[in-house]
């Protein structure tokens, strides 16, 4: 796993949207072989959004072979209410960049069949030939996607009961009336973002500061679900200053060492590629 | 220029919304429909985005505008017609194809008091008409016969009548199948249709009738009328939505009776069911009669209300024996909605429920028909009401130099800047404003953002021709119907039904 501690969320969006875009190009998708990325919603992305967006408009990245699946959706809130999660990535992303719309994949949590429809939705990302690469976020408590504590770790595509926290978390969204927040989601699973062949997280600000820690300090354990991405082969989480409150100095220390020591190594690959020498294997994102 | 699905991305451009506020969005329309899309829909459930987007360049993208009332424009005027319908028409489409260079998009083609026997033809050449590549004309604004002849500014006094036999009496002037119920009107189920008569409720028989015009889907205008804040508030309850040309051709503001321009500061306190002010419950509203009410007592001639040889009424409040709102109609109208915020009520910002909604009103706001503090006077007190409207004459036409313009019979205009004269008076005779020259002066005269002051030329006359639906917003569904403005509020391009029908070169 590695870590990159940037001074702000813009800079933190911005150095994640480079990434993807790098991983994109690199990946050089076709009709046939499209990138397939998986995608978050809430606060902490809306600067990766942005700054990807930016990369759109400026020439740089192109969404015209790119397919998407969104982590998760409210059950029973229509497709077009404000805080829907159709309507959230629609404002934020979909609408500002070339992405087909039929390469669009966001979970419908108004289906009559609702595991039906979180089956289909596993299906579809197999059909896919599974994630390229997972964009994800965290909550408070450590949550990834909406896989609240205490859920499996080896968990699919399903419907989901919210937290209580996160339901007043999301008051705010809707009036801080709690009883119009949504009680239950469908949601991608804890195992299904640690199979796509990357994870790539953000976390921001001082109040997910603890969940930060409790997911890479400690023990990988089900009551802070983003533990689970230790086990991970090509994890990447990307923080801001303020959500390194609570971990030690040293591991800090840690992690921005091998920030230095990965710029040289990357730098080194492509050398060799300039030569003429072949990539072994696109990861080279990896030092564990 | 068309887009290879139909569909087009207006982005890097801000929204003016109905509420006045202008927000930083892209619009997605569908240029075969001619509508307005939802976005959001359009790309989950059809699956598809605009194959062409347009730059805007942080321009503004506003709803086309809406002038509804208008005498005419590039030499062709709605009041005059000479026997041929082809060259009536021609002038209809002169206008059309025209007017887009000012913003407009749709209009209320205004025809003046005529005689008599003119009405049901002209109104029947103005049914709702629209062709590609122009405006819509959406029907009629007719001005007249049933005003009064104090406040008839460039009406001609001989066609100025009453209407003895009520429905009957209109009927006989506009034609009944003219005044046909909404539906029967509008012959195409999609076209919008729209009627406006501007009357005086203090003329017999208007006030008896207005009711029932109003049910028909008619809209009426308080306007050219000497009214008492007594009978000006009955006709409101009666059904009146609109006062025209405000402060125009009706009697000044007096504090003790603030007549048809206090209606837009009507007082929740007499609106109240709490508060009986009328001293003869239960009597219908009294016509009062052409003559009767006018006490030609003191107060100076007015300058601009009529032509000529008339004296203009005194701006004292008349006598008030004419009580006319009954303590019933207002306990009926406030028991249909629901009391929630008496008369005395604990919520800041709001206001004690209302009887009936004050009417919207007209202004010309050319910077000579109302001086700007009383555009900011009007707009202050009752900003959701406002409507700018340019009640220009045949003359209107942004490329005509100053200078002495036929008019009709033999009398001639003088054109100083946005001043028209009759020659040789200092009377006003009518505008020549545009209307987004209306727009620019709105907001430098009130101190309103570009964004509220488009609200008043857009969204507010849609509202209050019910037709908020297609015509004056961006809602989705609503017609296509477009005005680019630069930040200065200068139109850059116009579109109509979903496309573009003039460009500034």
């Amino acid at each position: 796993m590695r870590l990159i501690i940037r001074d702000d969320p813009t800079a933190v969006g911005e150095y994640i949207a480079n990434y993807i875009c790098k991983r994109i190009n690199n990946f050089a998708p076709t009709a046939e072989k499209p990138f397939v990325l998986g995608l978050p919603t809430g606060s902490s992305p809306i600067s990766t959004y942005k700054a990807l967006i930016k990369l759109v408009k400026d020439g740089k990245l192109s969404f015209k072979h790119v397919v998407t699946f969104n982590m998760d959706e409210y059950v029973h809130l229509p497709r077009d209410h404000p805080e829907s999660y159709h309507t959230f990535m629609f404002r934020e992303f979909f609408s500002h960049v070339d992405i087909p719309p039929n390469q669009v994949n966001i979970l419908n949590g108004n289906a009559p069949d609702l595991i039906a429809e979180c089956n289909a939705y596993e299906q579809r990302i197999k059909d896919y030939g599974g994630i390229e690469l997972f964009l994800g976020g965290i909550g408070e408590d450590g949550h990834i996607a909406f896989n609240e504590p205490g859920s499996s770790l080896v968990s699919r595509t399903r419907i989901k009961t919210l937290a209580y926290d996160t339901i007043l978390a999301n008051a705010r969204f809707f009036n801080n009336d709690i009883a119009a927040v949504p009680r239950m989601a469908l949601t991608v699973g804890v195992g299904t973002v640690l199979e796509s062949r990357e994870v790539v997280v953000v976390v921001t600000g001082q109040r997910k500061a603890l969940a930060l820690s409790k997911a890479i300090e400690e023990g990988v354990n089900h009551l802070w679900t983003l533990s689970a991405l230790q086990q991970h082969p090509w994890a990447l989480i990307v923080v801001d200053e303020d959500a390194t409150a609570e971990l030690h100095v040293k591991t800090v220390k840690y992690f921005k060492s091998i920030e230095r020591v990965q710029d040289e190594v990357e730098q080194m690959h492509a050398a060799l590629r300039a030569k003429g020498v072949p990539e072994s294997d696109n990861n080279v994102g990896s030092m564990e | 220029m068309t887009s290879a699905n139909g569909l087009i991305c207006f982005t890097n451009c801000l929204l003016p919304l109905e509420d006045g506020s202008l927000v930083e969005k892209d619009l997605w329309i569908d240029e075969r429909r001619g509508i307005v899309l939802d976005a959001q829909r359009t790309f989950f459930l059809r699956k598809e985005r605009p194959d062409k987007i347009i730059d805007l360049g942080g321009n503004i993208l506003s709803p086309g505008l809406i002038d509804i009332q208008i005498n005419g424009a590039y030499g062709f005027d709605f009041s005059v017609y000479e026997g041929d319908d082809e060259a009536y028409r021609e002038g209809m489409k002169r206008v059309a194809l025209n007017i887009v260079e000012t913003g407009v998009t749709s209009l209320v083609p205004t025809i003046i008091t005529q005689e008599k026997s003119l009405y049901p033809k002209l109104l029947n050449l103005l049914r709702p008409f629209s062709m590609p590549n122009s405006a819509n004309l959406l029907g009629w604004h007719s001005e007249g016969p049933f005003i009064q002849m104090a406040k008839r500014g460039a009406h001609a006094p001989p066609f100025i009548i009453p209407a003895p036999d009520r429905l009957q009496s209109f009927e006989e002037v506009y034609g009944a199948e003219n005044l046909a119920v909404n539906e029967d009107w509008v012959m195409e189920s999609e076209q919008v249709g729209v009627r406006i008569i501007t009357a005086a409720p203090e003329i017999e028989g208007v006030m008896d009738t207005l009711t029932e015009l109003t049910n028909r889907g008619i809209v009426f205008s308080i306007g050219h009328s000497i009214a008492t804040t007594d009978i000006a508030t009955s006709a409101v309850i009666h059904g009146a939505r609109l006062i025209t040309h405000l402060f125009n051709a009706m009697p000044q503001l007096h504090h003790r009776d603030p007549s048809i321009i206090g209606l837009i500061g009507a007082s929740p306190h007499l609106s109240s069911a709490f508060t009986p002010i009328a001293t003869v419950p239960g009597s219908p509203a009294s016509p009062v009669s052409r003559n009767a009410s006018i006490r030609l007592s003191h107060g100076g001639k007015a300058h601009s209300e009529a032509f000529d040889d008339h004296e203009t009424p005194p701006q004292t409040p008349v006598d008030a024996r004419h009580k006319t709102i009954s303590t019933e109609t207002i306990a009926q109208k406030l028991s249909q909605s629901k009391s929630s915020r008496p008369e005395l009520h604990l919520e800041k910002g709001q206001v004690a429920d209302m009887a009936f909604e004050r009417p919207f009103y007209e202004m010309i706001v050319d910077g000579i028909h109302s001086h700007p503090n009383s555009v900011r006077l009007a707009y202050g007190a009752y900003p959701e009401g406002c409507i700018l409207i340019t009640d220009a004459m045949k003359i209107l036409d942004p490329h005509l130099q100053d200078g002495v313009h036929e008019w009709r019979d033999g009398k001639k205009f003088v054109k100083e800047g946005d001043k028209l004269y009759l020659e040789g008076t200092d009377t006003l005779a009518g505008s020549v404003v545009t209307l987004d020259k209306c727009v620019r002066n709105f907001s430098r005269f009130t101190g309103c953002s570009l964004g509220e002051a488009i609200r008043c030329a857009t969204y507010n006359p849609a509202k209050c021709l019910g037709i908020e639906n297609r015509k004056g917003t961006l809602r989705p569904g609503a017609d296509a119907d477009l005005v680019v403005l630069d930040r200065k509020g200068q139109p850059v391009s116009t579109w109509v039904k979903g496309k573009q029908v003039w460009t500034k070169n």
